[in-house]
């Protein structure tokens, strides 16, 4: 973390802090009068986050580095050439699944607005979903099991839970009408969860010393800290449920 | 006595970052920090052991952006400014530590003399181009130089998308063989970042091996046998090295590596931040924008603010005791591991380059120590991926799970809150590159300019670096203006194109402001092409 010296800090830097800290006299206060405010002004937020039980505060030095880097930014880029506006969405009908970890993907569509209007045409209250499927194979057509969630019709992406390992997951945009009548509008490719070979096998694992050494030794740090990783947290799960019964 | 086996790979990448539309541009430092800080003095620490006839064997990764800009004229005269500027302010802090700060003096002055070193080396060693410096070390066998996706992609984010895994890593290897002169046989995965099938496209282009992240043998759907002591070989016979995390959290760690020393020279303590704004002024950037010079005075002390001045003596002494304190760990796990294994242990241990001598400023002295401490040993030595390929051929085949090396152990430092939108656009600037590759093929001339100049953009808004960045939250502005920037400039071949246009002038000027990849061909994003190429 970058701790400035404060008392290093220009006029003009100074200056720039207190206008983004909404003080209004920055431009006339002399540097030792708005240090002075600066300080003041953090003091009081700190009181006031220890006040809401909040423990953690941000020291003023911290403070002064975060605004800093906003000028930093803010005086160096100017406009980029060829940078535009993105849009929002494309013009198309079609969702996208992204796997994020074993636990969670991230999808994401659009509507194209010929598709949303033919609905708003054909149903005043018609409203979307997404079908959650998990299939045996990555047959996409075949789903095992399903869950729909709920959409808005301005939503364009969800995060989704996948709960279960070493399946495939699917989703597709769904539309119904007030009659319930409905039908697909759009369906994503397949992402697959990955499973671990030992989260079946624990036993094995508990029972042979020398497997266990040869997988994990090279895991855990020297402090004892293991891989991050939610996957391989659920082996070391079943392993302790293991050793607990 | 069996020994241990040591696979170092350090991956030396810098995101492209060239602006040659303004005199001087802040994100270029980067680039500068990392060639002086880290690059020269690793190429001199090399040099000084082959020299001394200390063997070593060490892989590194180079990235193709990195090497563009390495090779590029503009940047390289504005690393001499650089140099220069830094040269000039060295004597300045020479002359303010004699008066003012006595306890910095010799750290002032070993500053600056490595700012003469580098300024001399730059120009008379190595004309300027550093990589001939590291194709030299290859050539005497000391470095094997490998490459990495050509943008650094973080490629599971790309499953989709077949053409544009293909073209990162086609074009790697074209770009590799241009300024190496050499095919490569491994390919650094950015980020570890690793899905099944992935080797695939690695074993089109002729790729033996690749690393992994910690966890990607251990939590592969069949059992792996020997743990992350030995690689494995993916179905279609390339071969994967999980890094052994044990070994390299010493080093890498936040926490407990060993770079948290409190003696340790303190990174984020620089005058640039320090003194006053009239004295420090010429060496920032203008008007008044506040950043590292590399004069930075205190170490670590602890966690608070107050630190206490960085004792040189101090930090040597605490080199050689990591260093030493490295082989002990690695005879310890040696010793841990005899006779659980059919053959000699090869520990991957897989870094960023620039962690060595930019983030640790000791750790270049580090990791000379401990090369020179296993060269006297007859229990360890260091070799690369390939020698270990060579003397143990076979190899347990199992299919690695999917994983990285990011937080999490997946793709969520990539694909999270704060910058999973960006997925949206550019799959569709893939897809769009696809259709106007397969509208357009083998066009020549103008068109085709034009067309390469859509794939050069693709390309460069995919690499890990912008989420990464908007991830951390630090110059993520930046960032999200270069993403949007290498996407408008795709979307205005791409409007053109379906007009059947070119703008020759907005052409001209994009290929001057990215020039990289001068031999890209767009026809690599069609799909029925690169089976054609692939298969014949």
């Amino acid at each position: 973390m970058i701790t400035p010296n404060i008392d290093a800090l220009s006029l003009g830097e100074l200056q720039y802090i207190a206008r983004k800290q909404g003080l209004d006299d920055a431009e006339v206060l002399d540097r030792e009068e708005l240090l002075e405010a600066l300080q003041e002004l953090y003091e009081e937020q700190e009181n006031s986050l220890h006040g809401e039980g909040i423990s953690y505060a941000p020291s003023a030095q911290q403070r002064f580095m975060n605004t800093l880097v906003e000028h930093e930014s803010d005086a160096n880029l100017g406009l980029l050439p060829g940078v535009q506006r993105l849009p929002e969405t494309y013009c198309e009908t079609r969702i996208h699944l992204l796997f994020k970890d074993p636990y969670w993907a991230h999808a994401y569509w659009s509507v194209c607005p010929a598709d949303l209007q033919r609905l708003e045409q054909s149903s005043e209250d018609f409203s979307l979903f997404l079908r959650v499927a998990v299939h045996e194979s990555a047959d996409r057509l075949r789903p095992a099991d399903s869950v729909d969630i709920q959409v808005m019709t301005t939503d364009i992406s969800w995060n989704i839970n996948l709960p279960e390992r070493g399946r495939t997951y699917s989703v597709s945009l769904h539309y119904r009408d007030g009659n319930g009548n409905g039908g697909m509008l759009c369906q994503s490719d397949t992402v697959r969860t990955p499973k671990s070979y030992w989260i079946e096998h624990s036993r094995t694992l508990r029972e042979d010393e020398k497997t266990f050494t040869l997988l994990f030794s090279s895991l855990v740090s020297k402090g004892g800290v293991m891989v991050e990783d939610p996957l391989l947290r659920e082996v070391i799960e079943h392993l302790d449920a293991r050793m607990g019964g | 006595m069996p020994r241990n086996s040591l696979g170092l790979i350090l991956n030396a990448h810098m995101p492209y970052v060239r602006h040659p539309e303004y005199p001087r541009f802040l994100e270029e430092d980067w680039l500068f920090e990392a060639i002086g800080e880290t690059y020269l003095p690793l190429l001199r620490m090399f040099r000084k052991l082959r020299e001394e006839g200390v063997p070593f064997r060490v892989t590194m990764s180079f990235s193709p952006t990195l090497c563009a800009m390495l090779s590029d004229p503009i940047l390289q005269g504005r690393f001499t400014d650089y140099l220069r500027l830094h040269q000039e302010l060295g004597e300045k802090e020479v002359e303010r530590c004699t008066q003012e700060q006595q306890p910095c003096l010799p750290l002032a002055k070993s500053y600056l003399e490595m700012i003469n070193r580098n300024l001399q080396e730059y120009f008379e060693t190595y004309q300027c181009n550093i990589l001939s410096g590291f194709r030299d070390l290859e050539a005497t066998g000391h470095l094997d130089l490998i490459t990495t996706a050509a943008t650094h992609a973080y490629l599971p984010l790309y499953h989709e998308y077949p053409s544009a895994i293909n073209a990162q890593i086609e074009l790697a290897v074209q770009s590799h063989i241009n300024h190496f002169k050499k095919r490569p046989k491994g390919f650094w995965l950015p980020e570890c970042g690793y899905f099944p099938g992935l080797e695939e496209y690695l074993q089109k282009e002729e790729l033996s091996y690749f690393q992994l992240a910690a966890q990607a043998l251990v939590l592969s759907e069949e059992p792996v046998k020997r743990g992350n002591y030995a690689p494995v070989t993916c179905p279609n016979g390339v071969a994967a090295f999980a890094r052994d995390y044990h070994l390299t959290n010493l080093v890498w760690s936040n926490v407990e590596g060993y770079p948290t020393d409190p003696h340790y020279r303190e990174f984020y303590r620089d005058i640039g931040y320090d003194l006053p704004m009239e004295y420090i002024k010429p060496y920032i950037h203008s008007p008044e924008v506040r950043v590292f010079t590399g004069y930075k005075y205190f170490a670590i002390t602890g966690k608070g603010n107050d630190k206490k001045f960085y004792v040189p003596e101090l930090a040597r002494r605490k080199v050689q005791e990591h260093a030493d304190n490295f082989i002990y760990e690695i005879r310890q796990k040696g010793r841990k591991l005899a006779g659980l294994l059919d053959r000699e242990p090869f520990y991957t241990l897989a870094f960023d380059a620039e962690l060595f001598g930019h983030w640790w400023f000791e750790g270049l002295d580090w990791l000379e120590s401990v090369l020179r401490k296993v060269s006297q040993t007859d229990d360890m030595l260091f070799e690369t991926q390939l020698d270990y390929l060579k003397r143990y051929p076979e190899s347990q085949v199992l299919q690695p799970a999917i994983s990285s090396w990011g937080e999490g152990g997946y793709s969520t430092v990539w694909a999270g809150g704060s910058n999973v939108w960006i997925y949206r656009h550019v799959h569709k600037a893939i897809e769009r590159m696809e259709e106007l590759a397969i509208r357009f093929g083998d066009q020549g001339s103008l068109k085709q300019r034009f067309l390469n100049q859509a794939a050069r953009e693709v390309l460069l808004s995919m690499a890990s670096d912008w989420p990464f960045i908007i991830h951390n939250g630090t110059s993520s502005s930046y960032a999200e203006k270069r993403l949007k920037e290498h996407l408008g400039n795709f979307n205005v071949v791409y409007e053109n194109m379906c007009k059947n246009a070119v703008n020759t002038e907005w052409l001209v000027k994009a290929e001057k402001r990215d020039i990289v990849f001068p031999d890209i061909d767009y026809n690599m994003f069609n799909q029925k092409s690169n089976r054609n190429r692939y298969n014949g």
